[in-house]
């Protein structure tokens, strides 16, 4: 994921494919490269920690692993919604560890090339920090923003997580 | 400089024995000082040192040759009865045999330090010096031995490890061989002796050793030995739970195909009865192999108090009880500091030189008594001394001059909390600092430690008559008796081990005195603290009037906890919450419920440290 994401950097290397999980997050879609996502669950239980910044919902039991759950929701500023259906969990391996993120839906992976990716416009209306944009996709009638989740746990944003009390 | 060893697995095979044969050694010199007449004691020594010096001119390592060899050479006079055995020799053979497990710790930390050897083996030459002939006249019986195992090792010798034959090289005006001399030596130690000295040895911390030696034994912790008939056991166990796993699918499959449905609860309860056993029994054994003896930690307690008790001019015997009790590897490596500030506090404060305790009508060698031993899921260490034991009046004058605390405090402290008042950093009786105490340090390691080990410590006290500490700490750290507790719907699990007492309370006992919510506890008065508001849940109860009350103890101090009820005691695996939530204050991490939910544990050190 690594290589991929300098690739992106890098306008003239164009042509390789790269595959994308898309999801949606109140009605946007949004785009994470497939190596980043160990898997994909249905909501659970989730056991509230006290004492952290509001958008970490809590931790679930992942099999005998007790990971962080992050509402992307939260995280963006966007408006609280309840879980429904096809709300799911995406677990991702951030900087080294497991972390599980919710979001509203997950609809289906994309193969890109890496020339369709543009740079993120300069504003962006919705609260998403402009650092963790990767870049944004712009096909025939869809627009997925591609998120580099390693950027949003940038080392300010650790500290403030265990400090934020 | 590197240690060039083409046979890594023979390095690792002498680094292992050798640390355990100094371990030992320690041990048997502090017997010896005791009983210099035990022959078998003696040879045993000698032997261990002989073993040791052997293995390490195989290898090439030529300063440990050269340690090793004259300490030989002043064991083996005192082997045949031609020293007597003093205090002096002692102290200078420990101090060879400390310069040679830091000489081991250098090559097990893979680098070859050039170390002032001169200053250890001068002492060691004047025993040497009387009747050096008949000292020699043994020599030629290992010698041969000796001879056959360095061999092999002279001709690759240069080119296997440039750095010290060409330090040698470089410093001496006749390049000879430090292995050379060495064989040479025990044929005329004494002539030879004298000539490794122009070596002008670069001088670094010649001295490190006695104060590196305390904690060193244990940090090669990256194996384990266990008992074969352990692991056998444990192959069993294994074998059990497969086929109680089989005999689970074969359940499964029969009820879903239908036969027998009447009986499925039965077998299932017959069943999960036995997976409870085996399980349990699992964990026991797999715990059983991540224990030590305290052995590990007790044994290098008669050396300190030996030369403590030479330093500080006392007479101390030192007793050790329990020695075989066994406890996580993990409280095993966190212990080692925290006693040797309690020894060294009982020597130091607590014990009185022969002639006060002589006035004061006691006999004249103090006491200090070491002893572990289980109780219940708890280890209770405990050091004792029959000295003086601690005046509370003084302790408050003291921390009073020091500023640590103020007038009103003290008047409203109870002995109890005065005596605690020397954990405090900075505290110190001493009026001036020592190089062994003084500086208000040793007792708050100890806190330190304790705490964080969710240990507690008790003093016991009489004035006069001595004082004793016990700690009592949780046998293991990866899984812990817990008590569930709810607060406000929301579970949380307090570490048994620091759950002191619970009480059902009813909120009119609540007081306030300074902001802080108290209760009335018998004869004390306990902080408490409202989990509800620490960890910020929502609170669903409001019209109770009862509550509970959960009394935890770290270390020295107390608080309690108000939670909404008590669900019950039950034995958890600690999960860890991974990087980005590890410093929460008040969380020390989580378990997963039998439902397969997770619940975080309650850390009591962070909650006692944020509320005082």
């Amino acid at each position: 994921m690594e290589t991929a994401l300098t690739k992106v950097k890098s306008e003239e290397y164009g042509g390789e494919l790269i595959q994308l999980v898309s999801f949606n997050l109140e009605k946007e879609e949004y785009g994470i490269n497939v190596l980043m996502v160990r898997e994909i669950i249905r909501m659970l239980n989730i056991t509230r920690v006290p004492n952290t910044p509001h958008y970490v919902e809590g931790v679930i039991n992942l099999r005998g692993k007790v990971i962080p759950i992050i509402n992307l929701r939260k995280k963006f500023d966007l408006m609280d919604s309840d879980y429904d259906k096809r709300t799911r969990i995406m677990v991702m391996e951030v900087v080294g560890e497991l972390m599980g993120f919710i979001v509203d839906e997950v609809s289906e992976v994309i193969r890109i090339s890496e020339k369709e990716i543009q740079p993120p416009p300069p504003v962006v209306s919705s609260g998403i920090e402009q650092e963790c944009m990767a870049g944004v996709i712009n096909q025939a009638e869809r627009l997925l923003v591609l998120l580099d989740l390693e950027k949003m746990f940038s080392a300010d944003e650790r500290r403030l997580f265990s400090n934020v009390a | 400089m590197a240690i060039d060893c083409e046979d890594q697995e023979l390095l690792d095979g002498f680094l292992a024995e050798t640390t355990e044969l100094l371990e030992k050694l320690d041990d048997d010199l502090i017997s010896l000082e005791k009983s210099p007449e035990d022959a078998d004691l003696m040879n045993r020594i000698f032997r261990s040192i002989h073993t040791v010096k052997g293995a390490s001119s195989f290898l090439g390592f030529d300063m440990l040759v050269k340690v090793t060899h004259k300490t030989e050479d002043v064991l083996n006079r005192l082997r045949k009865l031609e020293l007597t055995l003093t205090p002096e020799i002692m102290d200078v053979i420990l101090e060879a045999v400390d310069l040679v497990k830091t000489l081991v710790a250098d090559i097990k930390g893979g680098d070859i330090i050039e170390r002032d050897l001169e200053g250890t083996i001068g002492k060691l030459i004047p025993f040497l010096s009387e009747n050096a002939v008949e000292a020699t006249v043994l020599a030629p019986v290992f010698a041969p031995k000796e001879e056959k195992a360095a061999a092999p090792a002279e001709t690759p010798a240069p080119a296997a490890e440039p750095e010290p034959t060409a330090a040698a090289q470089a410093a001496q005006p006749a390049p000879q061989e430090p292995k050379a001399e060495a064989k040479a030596e025990p044929a005329a130690s004494q002539q030879v002796a004298p000539a490794p000295q122009p070596k002008p040895q670069p001088v670094k911390e010649p001295q490190k050793a006695p104060a590196k030696g305390g904690g060193d034994d244990l940090a090669d912790n990256s194996t384990v030995r266990v008992d074969v008939k352990r692991l056998d056991d444990l192959m069993n166990q294994v074998g059990e739970l497969v086929l109680e796993r089989n005999r689970m699918i074969q359940l499964h499959s029969d009820y879903q195909t239908g036969l027998n449905p009447a009986e499925f609860g039965d077998d299932f309860g017959k069943l999960s009865k036995r997976l409870n056993f085996v399980t349990s029994e699992l964990q026991m054994q797999v715990l059983k192999m991540r224990m030590l003896p305290v052995e590990k930690v007790f044994k290098k307690f008669p050396r300190i108090v030996r030369n403590l008790a030479r330093d500080l001019g006392k007479e101390v015997d030192l007793v050790i009880y329990g020695e075989e009790t066994e406890l996580d590897r993990s409280v095993v490596d966190e212990i080692g500091d925290p006693l040797i500030h309690l020894i060294r506090n009982a020597l130091d404060h607590g014990l009185e030189t022969p002639e006060q305790r002589l006035a004061a009508g006691k006999e004249r060698n103090g006491t200090v008594v070491l002893s572990a031993a289980h109780e219940g899921n708890q280890i209770v260490i405990s050091i004792k001394d029959n000295g003086r034991g601690i005046d509370p009046d003084k302790i408050a004058k003291k921390a009073l001059d020091k500023g640590l605390v103020t007038d009103e405090q003290v008047a409203a402290m109870g002995t109890r909390e005065i005596l605690d008042l020397i954990f405090l950093p900075g505290f110190s009786t001493k009026e001036q600092t020592t190089d062994l105490s003084g500086r208000g340090v040793g007792m708050d390691v100890v806190r330190t430690n304790i705490r964080k080990l969710n240990g507690i410590i008790e003093i016991k006290n009489e004035v006069g008559h001595g004082s004793e500490f016990i700690l009592k700490l949780p046998l293991t750290l990866a899984i812990i008796q817990s008590l569930l507790v709810e607060v406000e719907k929301e579970v949380y699990s307090i570490p048994l081990a620091s759950v002191i007492e619970t009480m059902r309370v009813s909120k009119k006992e609540f007081h306030m005195i300074g902001g802080q919510e108290v209760l009335k506890l018998r004869d004390s008065v306990l902080p408490l603290l409202r989990l509800q508001q620490t960890f910020g849940c929502n609170e669903v109860y409001t019209d109770r009037d009862t509550c509970y009350v959960v009394i935890v103890g770290v270390a020295e101090k107390r608080i309690g906890l108000i939670v909404t009820r008590l669900l019950g005691q039950q034995e958890v695996a600690i999960k860890s919450l991974g990087k980005f939530l590890s410093n929460l204050p008040g969380i020390g991490g989580s378990t997963i419920m039998g439902d397969g939910r997770v619940a975080l544990i309650v850390d009591p050190i962070g909650l006692v440290g944020g509320a005082a």
